[in-house]
């Protein structure tokens, strides 16, 4: 466990400086200084220099990781919350129920998952809420499948069989007995689904279909960044390192995680 | 020259010294039984001069004239492929799933050294360890065999290149006890045709003595014992040795006294339950067929039969936490609704006790909570305080210290899980336990003293007891009577004592054979 933590720690130090750090500094993410226009890093009040319109390149990392992480967070959770429910229900009955709900998540897993995405940014419009909800409700596909299994196995257990012969109901079988067992796992893959969701959604951002400016994301940013790779290397090699080093850190501790439990 | 001279060997993992000063040779057709619980050290014992282990050892392995201990990886390597055997406990993870059996035993022969044998010789092999229709055989896979073939097919790889010794861990342990007499029987046929010595390690005593020339006992990484099988059963010497002896039940015991019972208490008429056949194959597998069975009040009957009988399907069906196709249940009387619909007035009548002690608690939960939750949920009509109150006197009826009660399931000891789970099947208040197989994956001294502590409880609550079980010598430790199982039916029931003396059925004269 120990060096699962330091990954952890880093992704943890990362966020807390996304959510803190804003409101201290001089310029805001949106913010124009029209003195200076791509400014090299270290220059009077931007620590690393402004983008090709004036605005402050820390202040944008900054609220960029910020909502990147967010997303990531919110859409895994939803993933979670779906997922978990899905698969313990599917695994618990089994029989006809367990094949239905299944087929329903193989039929999903068919669908081209940014057609999905796209087509709800389309009918519903773009919002933020939007594509961390489309998002999540795609990426449980993969986690109701691994409780679903988990739950299969617990079933046969014979702790199980004594909790049905102490007369528990289904539901606080499930509640008590089985969700403690899956937490693990469920939690492992939860770790391993963060990252997926931040590369989806800046990947989204990158096509100009995720958040919308001013509002930015790492994906935004790497994009810009990489309009202006020539000029200003900076802009690119600053929003990438986080999402690179965002990315390693949390399959690194999910890995780790799913090595103990599975 | 011995075939296999082990002196002074210890047996350090990690620093640790977990074997000590242990020494016995194998000749040329003999074989030695390493016995001991679980823990003793015995199969690092076995296995660690072949480098088999993560252990390191000390001291001297000779064989064939040759040292183990101290040789390089690749002269041990040479001495495992051309001179020993290896057969290992568990039959189907032992062998390679993807290989066919024909495929797994020229793989065998060919480590050796020697030429890859042709179809021919492959089919005489199986032929050897008693295996019917050898040369159809050499074409499936290990998946398509039955426990007991399994564990023939690994004892004819493990002898495919003409070995002199035969290390052999456990071989039986998970097999049943008709299958258990035959694997033994193949072994000391192999043992007199091919002058093979064989190194058996066990934990039973009972399925060892017959067939063992020579015992040596463990017990905490030391050697209690050590001397001739029969004179060692006959006349043990050390104190840890008799009570070994003591513990393994045998049908050539004396009869025990048991309680008197009373009038009918559990009827059970026609009951058949069956399995969708797995996978995509159609059709249903008859797991129970019209089984029917009456237990009068006070008594305990054994429910007894091979491994795939239907003896555990009919005994989760008769405590509601199994499927039921037909039939009817009945108690003192009064009708017990099946699986879902039973009520908890009538789920607190009959408790179920498990095989594997560790696998029956939940890993998360406290054992006072464990303890408790029968009493949730059956008797809610109780206040907290006497729930509480409950949970801990069904810990002192199993003999249990209070301490426990904060601790968790993984840091119990086998015998004192099982035991936390007799007293979850007591708390509530029962009239019957079912017991499945509750002492066979316990090691010799914990099951004997579950085998006492349920004839106590029978003796002073006149709880009515269903044991189901392969085992007829544990069984006959506690019960009145017997019915055998095979293929689903009953086929014979009756006292118990007449069973083992007049069996009339093939099954239960094959389950008697494998269990004197």
């Amino acid at each position: 466990m120990k060096a699962g933590v330091l990954p952890l720690l880093l992704v943890g130090l990362i966020a807390l400086a996304a959510i803190l750090l804003p409101p201290f500094l001089p310029w805001s993410h949106d913010a124009i200084d029209w003195t200076g226009l791509r400014l090299p890093p270290l220059s009077e009040s931007h620590m690393f220099g402004t983008d090709s319109i004036g605005r402050d390149r820390l202040a944008r990392l900054l609220v960029g990781t910020r909502i990147s992480l967010a997303v990531a967070l919110a859409a895994a959770l939803v993933a979670l919350l779906i997922g978990v429910a899905w698969g313990a229900v599917a695994g618990w009955c089994g029989g006809r129920v367990d094949e239905a709900m299944m087929r329903v998540v193989d039929g999903l897993y068919a669908l081209p998952f940014m057609f999905v995405v796209i087509l709800l940014m389309v009918v519903f419009g773009r919002s933020i809420l939007l594509v961390f909800l489309g998002i999540g409700a795609v990426e449980w596909l993969t986690m109701a499948r691994i409780v679903r299994g988990q739950v299969m196995a617990l079933k046969e257990r014979p702790f199980i069989l004594a909790a049905r012969a102490a007369g528990a109901p289904p539901h606080r079988i499930i509640v008590e007995h089985m969700l403690p067992n899956v937490a693990g796992v469920a939690i492992a893959y939860l770790l391993l689904t963060v990252p997926q969701v931040v590369m989806v959604e800046s990947f989204l951002s990158f096509l100009g279909l995720g958040v919308q400016e001013p509002l930015t994301s790492l994906g935004i940013l790497v994009k810009e960044g990489a309009d202006e790779m020539d000029v200003a290397p900076l802009g690119l090699l600053l929003p990438g390192g986080v999402l690179v080093t965002v990315l390693v850190c949390l399959t690194y501790a999910g890995e780790r995680l799913r090595d103990r439990f599975a | 020259m011995s075939l296999y001279a082990v002196r002074d060997l210890a047996v350090t993992i990690g620093g640790v010294r977990l074997v000590e000063g242990l020494s016995f040779t194998v000749e040329a057709g003999q074989c030695v039984a390493l016995v001991g619980a679980s823990g003793s050290g015995k199969s690092l014992t076995c296995m660690t001069p072949f480098g088999l282990s993560p252990g390191v050892a000390s001291g001297s392995a000779m064989l064939g004239g040759e040292e183990l201990v101290g040789a390089s990886e690749a002269r041990r390597r040479r001495l495992r492929s051309q001179k020993a055997g290896f057969v290992f406990q568990q039959p189907l993870t032992a062998l390679t799933p993807h290989l066919s059996i024909g495929r797994q035993l020229s793989e065998a022969a060919a480590q050796a050294g020697g030429p890859r044998p042709d179809r021919r010789a492959l089919a005489a092999m199986l032929d050897r360890v008693g295996l019917s229709r050898p040369d159809e055989r050499l074409d499936q896979f290990p998946h398509r065999l039955s426990g007991g073939e399994r564990q023939r097919v690994m004892i004819a790889a493990a002898i495919a290149h003409g070995p002199g010794l035969l290390v052999a861990d456990e071989p039986t342990s998970a097999l049943d006890s008709v299958l258990r007499g035959e694997i033994m029987a193949l072994l000391g046929r192999l043992r007199a045709e091919a002058g093979l010595g064989v190194l058996l390690v066990s934990h039973d005593l009972a399925s060892v003595t017959a067939h063992a020339d020579h015992l040596v006992v463990m017990d905490a990484g030391q050697m209690v014992e050590s001397g001739p099988a029969a004179r060692i059963m006959a006349a043990p010497v050390e104190p840890y040795t008799r009570r070994l002896i003591a513990a393994t039940p045998r049908l050539s015991d004396p009869a025990p006294a048991l309680p008197p019972v009373g009038g009918a208490a559990l009827e059970v008429r026609d009951v058949s339950v069956s399995f969708r056949r797995p996978g995509w194959r159609r059709g249903r597998v008859q797991a129970v067929d019209g089984a029917s069975l009456t237990i009068r009040r006070g008594e305990a009957v054994a429910l007894v039969g091979g491994s795939g009988s239907g003896k555990s399907t009919l005994a989760r069906a008769i405590a509601g936490i199994g499927p039921m196709d037909s039939g009817a249940l009945a108690w003192e009387g009064r009708p017990l609704s099946a699986g879902h619909r039973r009520s908890s007035a009538e789920r607190r009548i009959i408790q179920p006790v498990f095989q594997d002690p560790v696998a029956s608690l939940d890993p998360h939960w406290r054992v006072a909570d464990i303890i408790a939750e029968p009493l949730r949920h059956l008797r809610g009509d109780l206040p907290a305080k006497a729930r509480a109150e409950k949970a801990e006197a069904a810990l002192r009826q199993v003999g249990l210290p209070p301490e426990l009660a904060c601790r968790r399931p993984a840091s119990l000891s086998g015998g004192q899980a099982q035991r936390v789970a007799i007293a979850r099947a007591l708390a509530a208040g029962p009239d019957m336990l079912l017991l499945d197989e509750a002492t066979s994956a316990l090691d010799v001294l914990a099951g004997a003293d579950i085998l006492t502590l349920l004839a106590d409880l029978q003796r002073e609550t006149g709880l009515v007891l269903l044991f189901v079980t392969h085992d007829l010598a544990a069984a006959r430790r506690l019960c009145h009577r017997a019915a055998v199982m095979e293929a689903g039916r009953i086929v014979e029931e009756g006292a118990f004592e007449d069973l083992i003396t007049r069996a009339a059925h093939p099954a239960t004269r094959r389950l008697v054979g494998a269990g004197v």
